[in-house]
């Protein structure tokens, strides 16, 4: 991990239990209602649910204070690690309320405390069939259309991801009928395609996730790959942020919608049909703040006069400037007769659609509520359709459209550019019961 | 769970006063409760009196005035209690519940032209706790005043469980919230005083304070992202960074800025303190040394919502240079980032103290004239600088303080921010130090009551120095509270 242990141990000293971290940044509020950044302390209420109430116990572990329990597992599996903690509290200070849950959540799965048993279930899930939903593996190119066309000596791979091979099949129809129509040249993996980690890896289980990385690697290596297209945002981001701090590789890496806007300005792609709709975005976590690389920084800590300390060049602060924000808007304002209204907490502090860190499998209840809180945002708006671009936040969303009984749709970004193209709406649902 | 609210900003040095191990945890409280209403405040507090258990109450629970003193003790988390009750922009006040924010409701009263007060702690706490139960000076009190003086109607469940309201919230025909005084002699002294209770005397669950006239155009736009945003200055802002070379000018300077009423803020920082308001690092901070480098600084943000208002108020400024012979430096050897102008609208400039060292506390905290505080300013120069050289705190070259005015410059208020190590015992224990020796400094030169005379021991030290408050505050405590209920650890006990 990007924490060390030592960095950890002086981090979980520094909280100043300002509070800063249950906000969006301080000037970007709007209004009383969406101030908020964090769906833990939001349903939960108690401070150690906040970010800042997490370095506090994780503090408190430290010292001896407390011990590992049902309750502290509670309360630190409680939390979607969608990192707008991180990103409100990074305005003006350095700590890395993220960094510190996600290794407090290592601490917890050493001292057998964790993950919880439903993550257990879905890790072991992953041992066994390479997927967290128990599906079989010789199943997971089952949403493949056969007029899709695929070569297999192409350089480049689409990576269609667990959730959109077993649960979001239309996300990844959308984008592969899309790479066709640009005439890209590109494969898929089929049987050699395995969960890309990110459950794993969000539990603290650090182990498994080693492995998973290690194979998929191999996998793709062997294959001369040189780039990767992922349509899920949760893939996206493991293979991009995380993967390098554990293995080094080659190829590049783009998120669908990076990869869609290039294709729409270089032409390859053609939006003829007007869609006459409102719609707002919601940028997934992944695809976003936390789509950031690490940046390699080699310093030194000068202390400069006594107690003051510099890091000399200055560190990057990870602090979600570098997500992918813009490419989506791009594509969605090209799309004809379209409109894009905003909700008031976008970009690097979006409000969680609530289904990360293994909260959908663990708490639904918590992901639910969380989904229902965004979609009421999104419905704030006054727009007809939800848009977004993670096959996760796809499925939650549309939990939380259903559960809030929400006039809302909610299109992956990939089907309505679909839609722009040409492509009928019901064509599309009939290639979506046929698959299924 | 409970350890979690065991913990908070600056509990290391205050344990190390008491003569604890330093560390940054207090008593763990018994239980936390959130309760949701003003009745189940009441249903609470009862309990605790039935068995003899003491509640602190906190609403955003910034500080260690927040922690239980006992272990006998419950905290009453009052964040389910986060209702705007009212927003009365005719007759410009607002009615809030514990844990409604100042940037929530700043962004609520903007809809209307309107904006209001929030303490130098940031947008990110409670104006409730701040105008009931903390001083609450903030950066743009030449505009918005001082918590204590914007306080209107006031719900308050004392420690019996009983409710008071206090002013025009309490009559019976026609209740509404829009004065805190009477009928008959006001109970705001006894509800508040200069510096609160800290929940010492009861649970405030509404309250209503004062709004002011937003300054400028509330067409608020930021672009870019965090923590670099560009933000669109609205017209008719401009500020002034003025260097007034000696303590004796900046008295004289900034008593004749605040008579004209011109000013959203104004302020007197250090050289550091200059250069930390424009930083949002510690690397950016040493781009700053050529504004950092002032002498006295002066910093005057002005705003105006008709070009007419504005024209005015440059008019009045460019009067101030000339016959003052300054220079503003802002435009010609500084020009700070477009942030800045938000952060000043939005009250976001106090957190900016925490960029050095991460940890940092006020000794100081006087409100008196700006002779006071400007002579509070030099005469502790001498004390800052020898905790500095032992290298237990930061260097600011012993000028790190911050003064603002009020009322048109009626009073001004001043504290001095010391930077330290929390995580560094040696530097714990010298700011422990350093508080005490500041206590005893003020105490002998006659300096007014600093910010945070908090507890049985600094009441009982300064109260013999300043008519015996002590006594009648122990009366009041006394009165409304002869058992003892409300956790009195930073404020008196009825002994």
């Amino acid at each position: 991990m990007q924490l060390n242990e030592e960095a950890y141990q002086t981090m979980i000293k520094r909280c100043l239990r300002c509070s800063i971290c249950k906000w969006i940044p301080q000037v970007q509020i709007k209004s009383k209602k969406y101030a908020t950044a964090c769906p833990a302390i939001d349903l939960y209420n108690f401070h150690p649910y906040s970010g800042g109430g997490k370095i506090i116990l994780a503090l408190a572990l430290e010292m001896g204070r407390i011990t590992p329990s049902e309750e502290l597992r509670d309360i630190v599996y409680k939390c979607t690690e969608c990192g707008n903690c991180a990103i409100a509290c990074k305005f003006l200070n350095t700590l890395e309320p993220l960094e510190i849950i996600m290794r407090l959540r290592e601490k917890l799965v050493k001292a057998g405390c964790g993950p919880m048993p439903k993550q257990e279930e879905y890790i072991q899930s992953i041992r066994e069939f390479n997927n967290p939903y128990n599906e079989p593996h010789e199943e997971r190119a089952d949403w493949f259309p056969e007029d899709i066309k695929i070569d297999s000596k192409a350089k480049v791979l689409y990576y269609i991801g667990c959730t959109s091979s077993y649960r979001r099949k239309e996300m990844a129809i959308a984008t592969a009928r899309i790479l066709n129509a640009a005439g890209i040249s590109f494969n898929i993996l089929r049987d050699e395609e395995y969960c890309c980690g990110s459950p794993i890896l969000r539990t603290g289980e650090l182990d498994t996730f080693e492995q998973v990385l290690n194979r998929n690697l191999d996998v793709i290596e062997s294959k001369g790959i040189e780039t990767i297209i992922f349509s899920c945002a949760g893939c996206y981001d493991t293979f991009k942020v995380d993967y390098p701090l554990y293995r080094n590789y080659n190829f590049k890496v783009v998120h669908a919608v990076e990869y869609f806007e290039k294709l729409l300005e270089i032409g390859r792609l053609k939006l003829t049909k007007e869609i006459p709709i409102k719609v707002t975005y919601h940028d997934p976590c992944h695809l976003g703040r936390n789509a950031e690389r690490y940046e390699e920084w080699e310093g030194d800590t000068v202390q400069i006069l006594p107690l003051i300390s510099m890091d000399i060049p200055p560190k990057p602060k990870r602090a979600g400037k570098n997500g992918i924000y813009d490419a989506p808007r791009n594509i969605l304002k090209k799309i004809p007769g379209l409109k894009l209204v905003e909700m008031e907490r976008i970009r690097e502090y979006a409000y969680c659609c609530g289904a990360g860190g293994g909260v959908k499998a663990a708490f639904p209840e918590m992901a639910l509520k969380t989904a229902e809180l965004r979609i009421e945002e999104a419905e704030d708006t006054g727009a007809q359709v939800m848009i977004s671009a993670c096959p996760f936040c796809s499925t939650n969303l549309q939990d939380g459209i259903n559960s809030r009984g929400s006039h809302l749709k909610y299109y992956d970004i990939s089907e309505l550019l679909l839609m722009a193209m040409g492509l009928d709406p019901e064509k599309l649902a009939q290639i979506l019961s046929e698959v299924d | 769970m409970t350890n979690a609210y065991s913990y908070n900003w600056c509990m290391e040095f205050v344990n190390c006063m008491e003569e604890k191990e330093p560390i940054p945890f207090s008593s763990v409280p018994k239980a936390v409760l959130l309760p949701s209403s003003t009745e189940e405040v009441q249903q609470i507090v009862r309990i605790c009196n039935e068995y003899n258990i003491q509640f602190k109450a906190q609403s955003t629970g910034l500080g260690p005035w927040n922690q239980p003193s006992s272990e006998n003790c419950v905290i009453i988390d009052l964040r389910r209690m986060n209702k705007i009750i009212k927003i009365d922009d005719r007759s410009l006040y607002a009615v809030v519940e514990p844990y409604v924010s100042g940037a929530q409701l700043q962004a609520e009263t903007m809809k209307y032209g309107l904006t209001v007060h929030m303490p130098g702690a940031g947008p990110q706490v409670s104006p409730l706790a701040s105008a009931t139960s903390m001083n609450g000076p903030g950066f743009t009190s030449p505009h918005t005043g001082h918590s204590a003086r914007n306080v209107l109607g006031v719900e308050w469940v004392l420690p019996d469980g009983e409710i008071l309201r206090l002013g025009s919230a309490g009559m019976k025909n026609n209740p509404d919230w829009y004065i805190g005084d009477g009928p008959g002699p006001s109970l705001r002294g006894i509800m508040r005083g200069w510096a609160g209770a800290k929940s010492g005397i009861g649970i405030f669950t509404k309250v209503a304070f004062k709004l002011f006239p937003y300054p400028c155009s509330t067409n608020f736009k930021l672009s870019g992202n965090s923590p670099n945003y560009e933000f669109e200055i609205p017209d008719y802002m401009k500020l002034y960074v003025m260097d007034c070379k000696s303590y004796n000018y900046l008295e004289k300077v900034f008593l004749k800025i605040e008579e004209e009423e011109i000013s959203f803020i104004c302020s007197h920082l250090s050289g550091y303190g200059l250069g930390a308001i424009f930083s949002n690092s510690i690397e950016s901070l040493m781009d700053k040394i050529p504004i950092a480098g002032m002498l006295v600084p002066l910093v005057v943000l002005i705003a105006a919502r008709t070009k007419r208002e504005f024209d005015y108020k440059q008019k009045v400024m460019s009067k101030v240079i000339d016959d003052f012979k300054l220079e503003n430096v802002i435009g010609s050897k500084y020009t700070p980032n477009s942030l800045f102008y938000a952060e000043a609208l939005r009250s976001n400039l106090g957190l900016h103290g925490f960029i050095a060292t991460g940890g940092f506390q006020s000794s100081k905290g006087q409100c008196d004239t700006a002779n006071v505080c400007v002579n509070t300013t030099k005469m502790s120069i001498p004390l800052k600088k020898k905790y500095i050289k032992r290298g237990v705190i930061g260097n600011d070259f012993g000028e790190g303080v911050w003064i603002t005015s009020y009322e048109s410059g009626h009073y001004f208020h001043i504290e001095s921010p010391t930077m330290f190590d929390q995580t560094d015992e040696k530097s714990v224990k010298g700011m422990a130090e350093n508080m005490e020796e500041n206590y005893q400094f003020d105490l002998i030169k006659h300096l007014g009551a600093p910010f945070f005379v908090e507890g049985d021991r600094m009441h009982d030290l300064f109260g013999p120095e300043m008519m015996n408050y002590n006594k009648w505050l122990r009366k009041i405590k006394k009165a409304f509270d002869p058992k003892g209920i409300a956790d009195s650890g930073f404020y008196i006990t009825a002994k």
